[in-house]
């Protein structure tokens, strides 16, 4: 396969190099770009990214290793990050992780047959008074996990459909505490 | 401070609907400390001195003082300088500022403005972590209605200040949340904390100026410079005033995030206001300030009120004031080895005490929890922690042998336990 | 002047010095990797920390505070400091490994760390002998390891490019190559991958370390994890002889030195010197141990009947010599000298044309218009093209030269090492009828195409001096014995250790590689005799640039001692009459 940017792409990118003095700034966005669009920053979709900005390759490929967000290699089409820390470990994060592996029959890291699902293990979301969670594809956090939620969510993908963000209102102290 | 904080009203995100949409903030009063600051009765350099004066302490876990930080920065000399805005948020226990960017975006946005105007920085960017991408949305919707207002760009409600306002997405690494390492992740580099000297008030962004300041600090901001430093000083606690947006989590009824004054007793914060432990267990222990504060003793927290000196004297941190709640389940040993490991995964690599230590105590760690430990190696961790301790870049290996150290010190009898009895040991 | 005390010594200094880099020109030691003075300071060894402190002064007076035995009250920082980072500050005190415990004591914790995933194969690794982390652990490292676990496990023999591989499990990630790549070459090719305790320096998929300057990321890296593919497992370091030299490869001359063993020439390295090539090399010029091992012409040779060449003895070559000599007008006889060869062999060969009346030589430069980098690579091909400017020697362009044979009347040729055919600037067919006297280093059509061939000594074998294309003059050293040398008698070569300490059973040395040729002085000394003139110069080259310094104006008092006291001199080298040529 051939990676390229397409015209308004190209635009996108010319417009976040004006917002900083010089153009390597413009190498974490630019990978999201690319992410966003290719699913992976796997080491053609990295020299699409060099050539692009014209910056060289080994900065590029420095960069996308040193941030675990970026994928370098192509994954499921959706990766369940489950939040096993700290937390997110006390609430039951591994149990969540377990039940997943369990479910789809593959351990973390790896890829479902169908190429659906990827699970990872990841390190705080800043969700921990949510916890258990875990973010979809780099996407909406999915909350307070339960057996039946995990269920219905990976339902819910199969049929494409991704869960709604959900807002986690402020907490106020308990009236009757007043 | 008994109980007045059951009184107080939250000034940070209060209770008033849709305050994230601008026209909303506005009729609460939104934009009127920028509109006062931009006009005649303030100059730069006072509004440096009401932000002093208030005491306003980095809420992003160093607790500097913002205005002094401020003050850091040299005369304008008419090339870039830069406000760099922390929202990295990844220290395990915290998640506070994503509220700022749901429920308030815009007093943070104003914040941010009435610093860039005292320090006379021409350009801001937010710095998020790629994980939130949500509320980068949310954010960058907020900046385009500000910009729109004219909050933002050239000559801002025609002064003669002018500013951009542009959000950076990070792409998971807990280590951007350093403010040097930040700036190298701003400049598109792996994210290498730099050496101090020079301060990045000095060298920061592309060798300008640059101050970084975390959300919560500066969303503090407006409200120093509409009811004025002593207001601010008589909030909470005395060396550490304001109100503090409290991440509760792990065992408790009511896990989420509270604003309240500083200096609230840890244990009403435990009990009254995240609804006490889970399941009715015991407690048995917490984490203050995020992971890398030393963990505290369930049965040690009579007195201890959540600010920097009441929780020193506790042998801990106010840190980020992200509270981890533990109940008398809780395996220590687990816990520790889950935390030793979040800093092994995090570790740049940089500076070998860290980059190497960070991984010899998880696998240390792993071992005694494999049940396959020996006593002699408690002291080992113990070692290690004083080999890393003091001798990095930057704070992320003090961060990594805190925790050890004192959940090794203050749980000694757990992880014994667990160990293997050596051979030769215990006739 | 301001002041410094460290470990109770008292010192002055100027400017803004790093601590680290003071304390090393003091002749001090504090052990680092990462620091390297010609690049950015990461600090990201953490070996170098220091215990630093400011004597404390009276607010009022400015005076400084007084304990009550009289000594300064000094104000510590709370942390032990990097000292490649921290600047030198007047009053300032510092305590070093030798006299604080607690330095001590974080210098031995960080090398635990830092051995704890390295390999510690030091048995098989190149490195051993050279190694700044084996030197200092045995120094100041701890006596065991504590770490019991398992080690981080990453790639091996891996090749980067075509001249170096890496081993990224000897890697102490102290960033010197990348900085190398970035700072130096500036080619951006190796980048630190991935984070923490697993990450190593690589370049970008599927591209190849092929940085000119590629191998100086080896002499760079302070463990094993870069080795030259060259060089890799051909010698340990400590069975080699180590000599001061001039790189001839280009008109840069870069300072260089050559690591012998049995007179082979086994590998290549840069000598720092500021005002050449500070700690640098091409990697071009590391191949060039191959012109001094191999291919090397090792006795005189004469062309029989105009046919084939045969070995022949130095006594008949000499009378073959004279006999073509004598055959021909003085007039029909052209010298060519030699950007590639020395002043001295140079100027040997005017000064023997000036006593035969066979002229000035000629010479055409070697250039290779646009190979130049602006930074140590030269379109010059030749060491010493300024050098035979500076002598007077006629220069011709390329065609001039052939011209000029085939033209004037010329029957007999003097051709001083210049592989004039190879290069073609002159054609095998112009020796039809033209005797061509060749007295050269190493084979090649040039040599071949000869009526008598002389074999001389490379720069390897002898010392000698070329002048840069910046009008450096700089000199070699004697690295490799021939037939008629001997590396105990000659003063100017270097014993190992070895040659020193070792019996003939553990020792390398043999006679198989050592080659039959003279210096060019010493032959034409032979020459001369035969001729009537007395040329000889007891003292070799060193004599013979005496001499050129009495003589030659624009080499006015340059001696070895000189050059070898001030690593070379600038010349005073008029642009207008020289062109200086990159």
């Amino acid at each position: 396969m051939e990676y390229r940017f397409d015209k308004e792409e190209l635009d996108q990118i010319e417009k976040i190099k004006a917002r900083y003095p010089e153009v390597r700034p413009a190498t974490l966005p630019v990978l999201w770009i690319a992410q966003n669009k290719f699913g992976h920053v796997g080491p053609k979709v990295q020299k699409l990214v060099a050539k692009t900005l014209d910056l060289p390759e080994a900065h590029i490929h420095g960069v996308a290793e040193f941030y675990t967000q970026y994928y370098k290699e192509e994954k499921g089409k959706f990766v369940l990050d489950v939040c096993t820390c700290l937390s997110c470990q006390v609430c039951g994060g591994y149990d969540i992780l377990h039940y997943l592996e369990e479910k789809l029959g593959i351990e973390t890291g790896e890829t479902t047959e169908d190429g659906m699902f990827t699970i990872q293990q990841v390190e705080c979301l800043g969700a921990c008074g949510y916890a258990p969670m875990m973010q979809i594809t780099n996407g909406v956090y999915v909350n307070h996990l339960t057996r039946e939620k995990v269920d219905e969510v990976i339902e819910g993908l199969k049929n494409g459909k991704l869960p709604q963000f959900e807002s986690k209102e402020m907490r106020k102290v308990n009236p009757q505490d007043r | 401070m008994a109980s007045e904080w059951k009184n107080f009203e939250p000034v940070l995100i209060p209770d008033i609907a849709n305050l994230r949409n601008i026209d909303v903030y506005l009729d609460n009063g939104g934009y009127e400390a920028l509109k006062a600051v931009l006009g005649s009765e303030w100059t730069p350099s006072s509004v440096i001195g009401e932000v002093k004066a208030a005491n306003i302490r980095g809420r992003g876990g160093a607790g500097f003082n913002a205005g002094l930080k401020w003050s850091f920065m040299p005369e304008p000399d008419g090339k870039p300088r830069y406000l760099a805005c922390n929202g990295d948020e990844s220290e395990p226990g915290t998640f506070k500022d994503r509220k700022l960017f749901e429920f308030n975006p815009h007093l943070f946005i104003e914040g941010a403005l009435i610093a860039a105007y005292a320090m006379q920085c021409t350009t801001i960017y937010l710095y998020i972590r790629g994980e939130y991408i949500d509320w980068i949305h949310m954010m960058d919707r907020a900046l385009q209605q500000a910009y729109d207002k004219g909050f933002i760009g050239e000559n801002i409600l025609g002064s003669d200040f002018s500013v951009d306002f542009y959000t950076h997405s990070g792409a998971g690494a807990y280590i951007c949340g350093e403010e040097t390492s930040m700036l190298e992740s701003l400049e598109g580099k792996r994210g290498y904390p730099r050496v101090k000297p020079p301060f990045p008030a000095q060298n920061g962004l592309w060798g300008r100026p640059t101050t970084i300041n975390n959300i919560e600090t500066l969303a503090n901001v407006p409200l120093v410079i509409n009811k004025g430093a002593d207001w601010f000083t008589s909030i909470g606690a005395r060396n550490h005033p304001g109100s503090i947006l409290y991440g509760i989590s792990g065992q408790v009824n009511r896990p989420g995030v509270y604003e309240l004054p500083s200096g609230v007793p840890i244990l009403d914060l435990i009990h009254e206001v995240a609804g006490g432990v889970r399941n009715g267990k015991k407690l048995k222990a917490v984490i203050p300030g995020g992971s890398s504060t030393p963990v505290l003793r369930g049965d040690k927290l009579e007195g201890v009120t959540m600010d920097s000196d009441s929780l020193r004297e506790a042998g801990s941190m106010l840190g980020t004031a992200g509270l981890v709640v533990m109940d008398e389940d809780t395996d220590m040993v687990d816990v520790l080895w889950r935390i030793a490991h979040f800093y092994h995964h995090e570790s740049c690599g940089q500076c070998t005490p860290c980059r190497e230590g960070t991984g010899w105590l998880e696998k240390v760690l792993l071992k005694i929890k494999n049940g396959e430990g020996e006593i002699r190696d408690l002291d080992l961790l113990l070692d290690v922690t004083t080999q890393m301790e003091g001798r990095t870049i930057c704070a992320l290996a003090d961060a990594a042998a805190w925790p050890v150290r004192h959940t090794i010190n203050r749980f000694r009898d757990e992880f014994e336990a667990r160990c293997k009895r050596s051979t030769f040991a215990t006739a | 002047m301001p002041e410094v005390y460290i470990d109770g010594e008292r010192y002055e200094f100027e400017g803004k010095p790093k601590l680290l880099q003071f304390i090393l020109d003091q002749g001090l030691e504090v052990p680092y990797f990462c620091y390297h003075p010609s690049m950015s300071i990461p600090a990201n060894c953490r070996q170098c920390m220091v215990k630093v402190g400011q004597p404390v002064r009276d607010r009022e007076t400015g005076e400084f505070e007084l304990d009550e035995n009289g000594d300064r009250v000094i104000r510590w920082f709370p942390k032990l400091q990097t000292s490649c980072s921290i600047d030198v500050t007047d009053g300032m005190v510092v305590k070093t490994q030798e006299s604080d415990e607690l330095v001590r004591r974080a210098q031995k914790d960080n090398l635990e760390f830092i051995l704890i995933n390295h390999p510690l194969d030091c048995p098989i690794c190149d490195q051993a002998g050279e190694c700044p982390l084996q030197i200092q652990t045995y120094k100041y490292g701890p006596e065991g390891s504590r770490f019991e676990v398992k080690k981080v496990h990453k790639p091996k023999r891996v090749q980067l490019g075509p001249r170096v591989v890496l081993d990224a499990e000897r890697c102490i990630n102290c960033t010197r190559c990348t900085r190398f790549v970035d700072e130096v070459s500036k080619t951006h090719q190796l980048t630190i991958t991935k984070r923490g305790d697993s990450n190593y320096p690589i370049t970008a998929p599927g591209e190849t370390f092929d940085d000119p300057y590629s191998l100086n990321t080896v002499d760079l890296c302070p463990v094993g994890a870069l080795t030259s593919a060259d060089f890799r497992f051909r010698a340990r370091v400590w069975e080699m002889n180590q000599t001061p030299s001039i790189d001839i490869t280009n008109g840069k001359g870069c300072n260089i030195d050559l690591w012998t063993r049995d007179n082979l020439v086994l590998r290549i390295t840069p000598r720092h010197n500021p005002h050449v090539n500070d700690w640098w090399m091409p990697d071009k010029g590391r191949e060039a141990n191959r012109l001094f091992n191999e291919n090397r012409i090792s006795r005189p040779s004469v062309k029989i009947d105009g046919e084939s060449q045969v070995k022949s003895s130095w006594n008949n070559a000499i009378e073959t010599f004279v006999e073509h000599i004598e055959s021909v007008k003085p007039e029909e006889i052209l010298l060519i000298g030699s950007p590639h060869a020395s002043v001295e062999e140079n100027y040997l060969l005017t000064k023997l044309g000036n006593l035969m009346g066979w002229g000035t030589p000629h010479f055409t430069p070697h250039l290779n218009e646009g190979s130049g980098d602006g930074f140590l690579i030269t379109d010059d091909q030749a060491p010493n093209t300024q050098g035979i400017r500076l002598l007077g020697l006629s220069e011709n362009d390329n065609d001039q030269l052939a011209k000029r044979i085939s033209d004037s009347g010329i029957s007999c040729v003097i051709i001083l090492n210049d592989a004039l055919i190879d290069r073609n600037v002159l054609t095998e067919d112009l020796f039809d009828d033209t005797c061509l006297i060749y007295f050269g280093t190493n084979e090649n059509k040039t040599s071949q195409s000869a009526d008598l061939v002389f074999p001389i000594t490379c720069v390897a074998e002898h010392a000698a001096s070329y002048v840069n294309v910046d009008g450096r003059i700089q000199r070699s050293f004697p690295a490799k014995e021939t037939k008629y040398s001997n590396r105990r008698l000659n003063l100017e070569m270097s014993e190992g250790r070895l040659d020193r300490y070792g019996t003939k059973f553990d020792n390398w040395v043999t006679e198989d590689n050592k080659v039959d040729c003279l210096p060019a002085w010493d032959l034409f000394a032979l020459i001369g005799m035969r001729m009537g003139l007395d040329i000889e110069y007891e003292m070799g080259g060193r004599e013979v640039m005496d001499e050129i310094g009495r003589k030659v104006p624009s080499f006015e008092g340059v001696s070895y001692e000189q050059m070898d006291d001030e690593s070379g001199i600038a010349l005073n080298i008029d642009s207008k009459k020289v062109k200086s040529k990159n």
